[in-house]
């Protein structure tokens, strides 16, 4: 009875596996990716100014590899310094930024022509660096012994994390212009990277949070002994530890936001879910959406495992041992 | 010449209600070597931590390598004589995330504002005085726990403090490391460092102890130079501790 299941099992696998593979190889029409790579990569950025995306991409890309290749170059003697390798990585976020707004000797191209990768990867580093830093504030007013500082930070971590984000980049939409004075502007993509960092904070705080609890109360103990004050034991020797505690927790929330970035489609932004969906309105592409969907899916898919095995590296090297002893 | 530290009717009961010093009146001489002895449970720890403000007392009053501490519990006060004072905890609580350099030359730099070059030269001085100056960039779960004791020794040293507050230094090490942990401790007390030490090693409290203070119960039961103590202790509870100790 029970072979007789296994066989039939292994026979429906292997017909999915076959009819899919044909299905890749043979039915699909692959003219609606090949076509168009540069506009998945880089949106309908101006001709002349191509190059500036397309370098900043590739810098990723070397960079992400360097990265990835980093403990086989170093066993050979040939690793970059991974204080240069940090540096670099930083350095990428305002690159990215000059290289696409333009301004000083290169000319500015507004915000509406990126899109593409481009401005899947921009969304999500900048909404990134406004969660990051708002995340461990609230987590630490979560945490302190101030009842006003404590109650101000419950509130907004569970009011954001009741609200579908969806609605958040909505209500941004519609509620950023209004706190500010008129005479500002500020265009849509900056209210959606401000709104899906605000949302996106209140999760990085109940992670950090978890960091927090789990350095033990001896550590603040030992840390003011030595005569270090409240703020210094927190910066100095309770933060590191939660940050590294939390790193997996983090990667997670890291993948989450690139994977949500694709939300910001309805609000019209073209990144990669969005130029998909501009191409596919397209009488030429009609029918052509498994195919889009398929290659899609491998994209994020890519970026995903990227991220997730540059956090698992950086996890590896850490030599206090912090991030493995707490994982297990 | 004044005393190190001077308590006077010391009380302290936690929420809980328990009683943990009742009425604990002491002093400890500069250069003296005080070792705290009794049974679990009986305000030895309490006791140490109240002379760093690790601990709040509840009356009386307390005065530490010249700071007068008292119930009110001033943060800056407190902050004075933690500067001056250094504590080795029994489960040496390094930082884990630093290396054993980042850890001894931590508080000098964001402490006493040491420029980085010269509090890294007196690290390395005191890794070298510990015996473990190869360990320097190595992380605290790199080493042996008599290496990290002697790491957290070299930590409270940097700053130069006129007293070291031990509790149960060595209590959490295997039986064979104690030993590494206890010379270092001789050597700065032959130094003449002004130390407290709660250990419940006889030998190393016989040979380098000036007085033994012996508590029960939150109280002072006894509190007499060292070789009075060891060889005919007044009373009957330090007796029959040391009784069990010995077996
Ligand atoms: N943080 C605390 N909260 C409540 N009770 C405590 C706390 N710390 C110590 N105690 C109690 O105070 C008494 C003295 O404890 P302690 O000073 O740690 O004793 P010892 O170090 O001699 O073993 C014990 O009864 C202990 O249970
Ligand atoms: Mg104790």
């Amino acid at each position: 009875m029970q072979s007789c299941f296994s066989v039939v099992l292994l026979a429906l696998i292997a017909w999915a596996l076959w009819s899919t593979g044909f299905w890749l190889v043979q039915r699909a029409d692959w003219s609606v990716v090949s076509g168009n790579l540069p506009l998945f990569a880089i949106g309908s950025y101006p001709e002349a100014s191509r190059w500036r995306p397309i370098l900043w991409l590739g810098s990723l890309l070397l960079l992400t590899l360097f990265t990835l290749a980093q403990p086989l170059l170093l066993r050979r003697g040939i690793g970059l310094n991974s204080t240069i390798l940090s540096w670099s990585w930083l350095l990428m976020m305002p690159l990215g930024l000059w290289l696409l707004a333009g301004g000083g000797v290169l000319d500015p191209v507004p915000s509406r022509l990126w899109g593409g990768l481009v401005l899947t990867l921009l969304l999500t580093v900048f909404s990134g660096v406004i969660a990051l830093p708002l995340g461990v504030l609230l987590a630490l007013g979560r945490c302190s012994e101030l009842t006003t500082a404590r109650q101000l930070s419950k509130i907004y971590i569970d009011g954001m994390r009741a609200v579908p984000l969806i609605a958040v980049l909505f209500f941004g939409q519609l509620l950023l212009p209004l706190f500010l004075p008129v005479q500002i502007e500020i265009n849509r993509l900056l209210r959606a990277v401000v709104a899906f960092g605000l949302f996106a904070a209140a999760y990085v705080a109940e992670d950090v949070r978890g960091g927090l609890q789990a350095v033990p109360p001896t550590q603040s103990e030992a840390a003011a002994a030595l005569g270090l004050g409240p703020w210094q034991i927190q910066r100095l020797v309770i933060l590191p530890q939660a940050l590294r505690i939390a790193v997996p927790a983090l990667t997670n929330q890291a993948v989450g936001l690139l994977q949500n970035t694709s939300l910001m489609a309805i609000l019209g932004l073209v990144e990669l879910l969005g130029i998909s969906q501009s191409l596919l309105a397209n009488p030429a592409y009609i029918g052509r959406h498994l195919e889009v969907y398929v290659w899609l899916a491998a994209l994020y898919w890519l970026l995903c495992t990227a991220m997730a095995l540059m956090a698992r590296q950086f996890e590896r090297q850490d030599p206090s041992n912090l991030i493995a002893t707490r994982r297990s | 010449m004044t005393v190190a530290v001077r308590a006077e009717s010391v009380t302290k009961s936690f929420a809980a209600g328990t009683r943990a010093l009742d009425d604990v009146s002491l002093s400890v001489r500069h250069g003296e070597v005080l070792v705290v002895m009794g049974p679990s449970g009986s305000g030895k720890s309490t006791l140490i931590r109240t002379f760093n403000g690790l601990e709040s007392i509840d009356s009386g009053s307390l005065d530490v390598v010249g700071i007068p501490l008292d119930c009110d519990h001033d943060e800056r006060q407190i902050r004075r004589i933690r500067r001056r004072v250094g504590m080795v905890f029994q489960q040496f609580n390094l930082f884990p995330h630093l290396t054993i350099l980042q850890n001894i030359t931590l508080a000098p730099i964001q402490v006493k504002s040491v420029p980085k070059p010269m509090a890294e030269r007196r690290a390395h001085a005191l890794l070298d005085q510990m015996g473990i100056a190869d360990q320097a960039l190595k992380y605290p779960a790199q080493l042996s726990g008599g290496q990290q004791q002697r790491v957290a020794i070299a930590r409270a040293l940097a700053l130069d403090p006129e007293l070291m507050l031990f509790d149960e230094p060595t209590s959490a090490l295997d039986p064979e490391r104690v030993k590494e942990v206890l010379d270092a401790m001789r050597q700065l007390a032959d130094d003449g460092m002004t130390m407290v030490v709660v250990t419940h090693e006889l030998g190393f409290a016989r040979e380098v102890a000036d007085r033994v203070l012996f508590m029960d119960g939150g109280r002072v039961v006894e509190l007499t130079d060292a070789e009075t103590f060891f060889t005919h202790a007044k009373e009957e509870r330090s007796q029959r501790f040391l009784n069990q100790m010995a077996h």
